[in-house]
């Protein structure tokens, strides 16, 4: 499974590193010992999938496997793959992240921006929770309040961290007051940073809020009825939804929570479960010869990138980063991490964030750009120019995935043909989730992988990571014409505009390389033969999927 | 010795087990690297002041000895703490798991018994010949597959080609529960049956050969009353502390099969938590191993001279 550890940064100064720690021992479908085989494998056939056929009625249920248990549904700390697939159903945010990954009305009938330092949320009427009672403004107070309290310890903060305060202003309008302009604020609102709970529930259970024996009352198409501990996560249809047209076409819904991929995989084969997100590429020529459902392949917004996290050796020279990039045999990487599946890339974000650009940004975002196909040449005589030669790198890896085994020993074969050394270190996933988090564990360490994925509709999420001393600047890159750009795109309000810059600093980005970009690839999903309705996109983490599969 | 005094001999001795198990447990987290706060964030971007209140709250901020005295003392309150991973107690986070483990332990524990006890059996009972060397090979066989072995050829046979099982899950109620649990607790029962077969069939070997045996034989007692009578009673000694054993085994490696059948059982819950640093649980499932383990050979010491007079006078006796 390739998105275990990729890590994704949240608006603005943001940049959270996530990290799915866990959720990569399970995913480890194939281990290290197929990396080197791997390449041989068929390719597998695959396209962009936007819908599947609409249900031809509703039905009673249906079980989706997700390859780990949530740590929490408590939307402060759904971060991850397992918790917001699953939250996605059942809480809602003030915007909704739609599948093509546009923002539409969601809790929040509409907004409105009135100066630059200020969002007014007018809350929709006739919404209810699960237990029954309505949606008022101070809920969404309370809720979005959490995000600033310590006590709590947020894992969306980094969207909250300009806000000044969030007030009720009106009988059904909230207004927050940023330090100052921040377009990215609102951005954030689609995702699990905007999702707005009881502000009853949220005084009654207190710390036991999100957990197992807490559980959560909101206002999505699914009530969460019950959490078997280890096992699995069951919701049933909320018949007083709010939304006529994602009123859930199942009666019920139940997640099994499947740590081992062949355990997960044997289930989809034999029909035992009806579907899976981020199914292992490993799995799939066996699914599809099963013949018992569809792989199908969505939009995602996510880039596999090698993060340079040293700039104080070797790959502090320009030359040396390109050179290493270079020399990657990018094809073949996709070709063994993925059997082909998803495209190399020069740049760290996906034309699925590009949405609101305008024609300019995106021509000079994507056409505009340094290509690095494979040419040994090249750089060579860049190693040479910057005297680099016999330099020794470290890399890190973990035995998560697949993917990582093979872009571990793709680099290590790269960096030999151009006259560096690269030694491979494996840790353990959770010292590699320290990578992540803790600069410590960064010393001495020149290049490690990452998928990075963004959760907001704005490649500006990404570059904010890589301002100077961004959280997530792992490799402590600095340049000071990207970071006037970046501190300038923020307070534009307008996509259009704005993306101009964000296209200035992506040009900046593939020439300077602080993380060298590999590919792009699509979001699995397995469908079984019962069920049908889905829109396979990334946006399965906001937005409530679940709710549209019903009979096929 | 009198009986009360030996009971407080035990009481005692198995206090100070729990006692200096306890401190081995607890401190041995200071040993493993890593930090639990930056765990608890998962990479996340953190405000400083979050950072101090999420480690406060855990009671991290603490100087070791006085996490371990609020831990007892704790434990002495039926509190284990609060899991780091699923900001949840302790107790809630471990009971939703335990009785998987409990009902999975016991099947595997009731196939190992009764198959290695009648496998070593029939071996010993056929001592030389054809089916000895069969079983006794078969046995070799059985415990040299890894549990994960065993675990994907039952689903793969059993699961996905016949379908008579389900390939996950524990299920719902007694019945279906020992339904879903069979396949697994077969799975972790293989690599032990070979112990307790090994085990039965030399005690039994070992009675066969002695004077009283022979005696009773040649009077012309009936060979089934002979075997019924002195071999296996006198046989179970050995075969009782090996189950002392395997109780603690059982519950160590059901870890595997439990990943496998995609159960949520304590053990698949330790291997999990000791990746995450989410010492609370791990802490709590290792003192619980433990207390199985220790209590188990409390059993069996207090099982053993009911079931052989001998032992009950001391060893001098012997």
């Amino acid at each position: 499974m390739n998105r275990t550890l990729r890590s994704r940064s949240l608006a603005r100064g943001g940049a959270t590193a996530l990290v799915g720690v866990l959720a990569v021992a399970a995913l480890a479908s194939c281990g290290p010992a197929d990396t080197t085989g791997s390449g041989s494998e068929e390719p597998i056939d695959w396209e962009l999938t936007e819908t599947t056929a609409a249900p031809s009625g509703d039905i009673d249920s249906f079980t989706f496997a997700t390859y780990a248990e949530p740590y929490s549904l408590d939307y402060a700390y759904a971060f991850d793959y397992a918790d917001n697939s699953i939250l996605a159903n059942t809480c809602e945010s003030l915007l909704r992240l739609n599948p093509d990954y546009s923002l539409s009305p969601g809790l929040a009938e509409s907004f409105a921006h009135p100066t630059p330092d200020t969002w007014v949320y007018t809350i929709r009427e006739g919404v209810t929770f699960h237990d029954g009672t309505a949606l008022t403004a101070a809920d969404a107070v309370a809720s979005m309040s959490r995000h600033l309290d310590p006590a709590v310890g947020s894992f969306w903060y980094s969207v909250y961290q300009n806000v000044k305060s969030i007030e009720q202003t009106g009988e059904r309008e909230v207004t927050v007051t940023m330090t100052g302009p921040d377009s990215q604020f609102n951005l954030g609102m689609g995702g699990s940073a905007g999702v707005i709970e009881s502000a009853a529930t949220l005084a009654e259970k207190g710390a036991d809020y999100g957990n197992s024996t807490g559980g959560v009352n909101c206002t999505g198409p699914f009530e969460l009825t019950s959490w078997e501990s280890g096992e699995s996560i069951t919701m049933t249809r909320y018949d007083d939804y709010w939304d006529e047209g994602l009123r859930a076409r199942s009666g019920e819904v139940e997640f099994v929570f499947m740590t081992d991929p062949t355990a997960r995989i044997n289930a989809l084969k034999s029909g035992s479960v009806d579907g899976s997100w981020m199914v292992p590429m490993e799995a799939v020529s066996t699914l599809r010869s099963a013949g018992k459902g569809d792989v199908l392949f969505g939009m995602s917004t996510a880039v596999g990138n090698i993060v340079v996290s040293d700039l104080d050796g070797p790959l502090g020279d320009v030359r040396v980063r390109k050179a290493l990039l270079l020399a990657m045999d990018r094809d073949g990487i996709l070709q063994a991490a993925y059997r082909g599946v998803g495209e190399t890339t020069d740049v760290m974000t996906t034309p699925s964030v590009w949405q609101d650009a305008s024609d300019a940004a995106r021509t000079a975002a994507f056409d505009d750009v340094t290509s690095y196909e494979q040419d040994l040449e090249q750089a060579k005589s860049l190693i040479a120019e910057a005297g680099a030669e016999g330099a020794e790198l470290t890399y890190v890896t973990a035995p998560i995935s697949n993917d990582f085994a093979v872009i571990s020993q793709a680099t290590v074969a790269a960096a030999r043909s151009i006259g560096l050394t690269v030694n491979v270190e494996t840790v353990t996933p959770n010292a590699y989730t320290a990578l992540f988090s803790d600069p410590t564990a960064r010393e001495g360490v020149d290049l490690f992988y990452t998928s990075w994925y963004l959760s907001s509709p704005d490649a500006l999420e990404m570059y904010s990571v890589l301002r100077t001393g961004d959280f997530s600047n792992y490799g402590g890159w600095s340049d000071p014409e990207f970071d006037a750009i970046l501190q300038e795109a923020v307070t534009i309000d307008d996509p259009a505009a704005r993306s101009e810059l964000t296209a200035e600093a992506q040009r900046i980005a593939n020439a300077e390389l602080p993380w060298l970009p590999l590919y792009q690839a699509p979001i699995s999903l397995y469908l079984g033969e019962r069920i049908t309705g889905v829109q396979p996109s990334i946006a399965f983490m906001y937005y409530p999927w679940a709710a549209t599969i019903g009979a096929r | 010795m009198t009986a009360a005094r030996r009971v407080a001999g035990k009481l005692g001795g198995l206090l100070l087990t729990l006692f200096l198990a306890s401190l081995l447990v607890f401190f041995s987290r200071f040993l493993v690297p890593g930090d639990p706060v930056s765990f608890l964030l998962r990479g996340r971007k953190p405000s400083a002041e979050a950072v101090a209140q999420v480690t406060a709250q855990y009671g991290l901020d603490l100087p070791p000895w006085e996490q371990y005295l609020r831990w007892v003392l704790g434990l002495l309150h039926g509190d284990l703490g609060r899991s780091l991973q699923y900001r949840q107690d302790v107790t809630e986070v471990i009971g939703d798991r335990l009785p998987v483990t409990l009902m999975l332990v016991t099947m595997a524990g009731t196939i190992v018994l009764v198959a290695g006890v009648v496998l070593g059996a029939v071996a010993a009972l056929n001592r030389g010949r054809a089916l000895d060397r069969f079983v006794l090979i078969g046995l070799t066989v059985l415990g040299a597959i890894p549990s994960f072995v065993g675990a994907i050829v039952l689903i793969a046979v059993f699961s996905v080609q016949l379908g008579w099982f389900p390939s996950f899950g524990s299920g719902q109620g007694f019945i279906d529960m020992v339904y879903h649990l069979t396949l697994p607790s077969i799975a972790l029962a293989l690599v032990f049956i070979v112990l307790v077969g090994k085990v039965t069939r030399s005690a039994m070997v070992d009675q066969l050969s002695r004077e009283h045996v022979e005696v009773s034989t040649s009077r012309g007692v009936r060979r089934s009353i002979v075997v019924r009578r002195h071999v296996l009673r006198n046989a179970l000694g050995p075969i009782l502390t090996v189950s002392g054993v395997l109780v603690a085994g059982l519950i160590v490696a059901s870890s595997i099969v439990e990943a496998a059948f995609g159960l949520s059982g304590i053990g698949s819950l330790l291997v999990q938590s000791v990746d995450r640093l989410d010492f609370p649980v791990v802490q709590a499932i290792v003192l619980f191993v433990v207390c199985a383990f220790v209590v188990m050979n409390a059993i069996v010491d207090v099982l053993e001279p009911w079931i052989d007079p001998r032992s009950a006078a001391g060893a001098g006796a012997r």
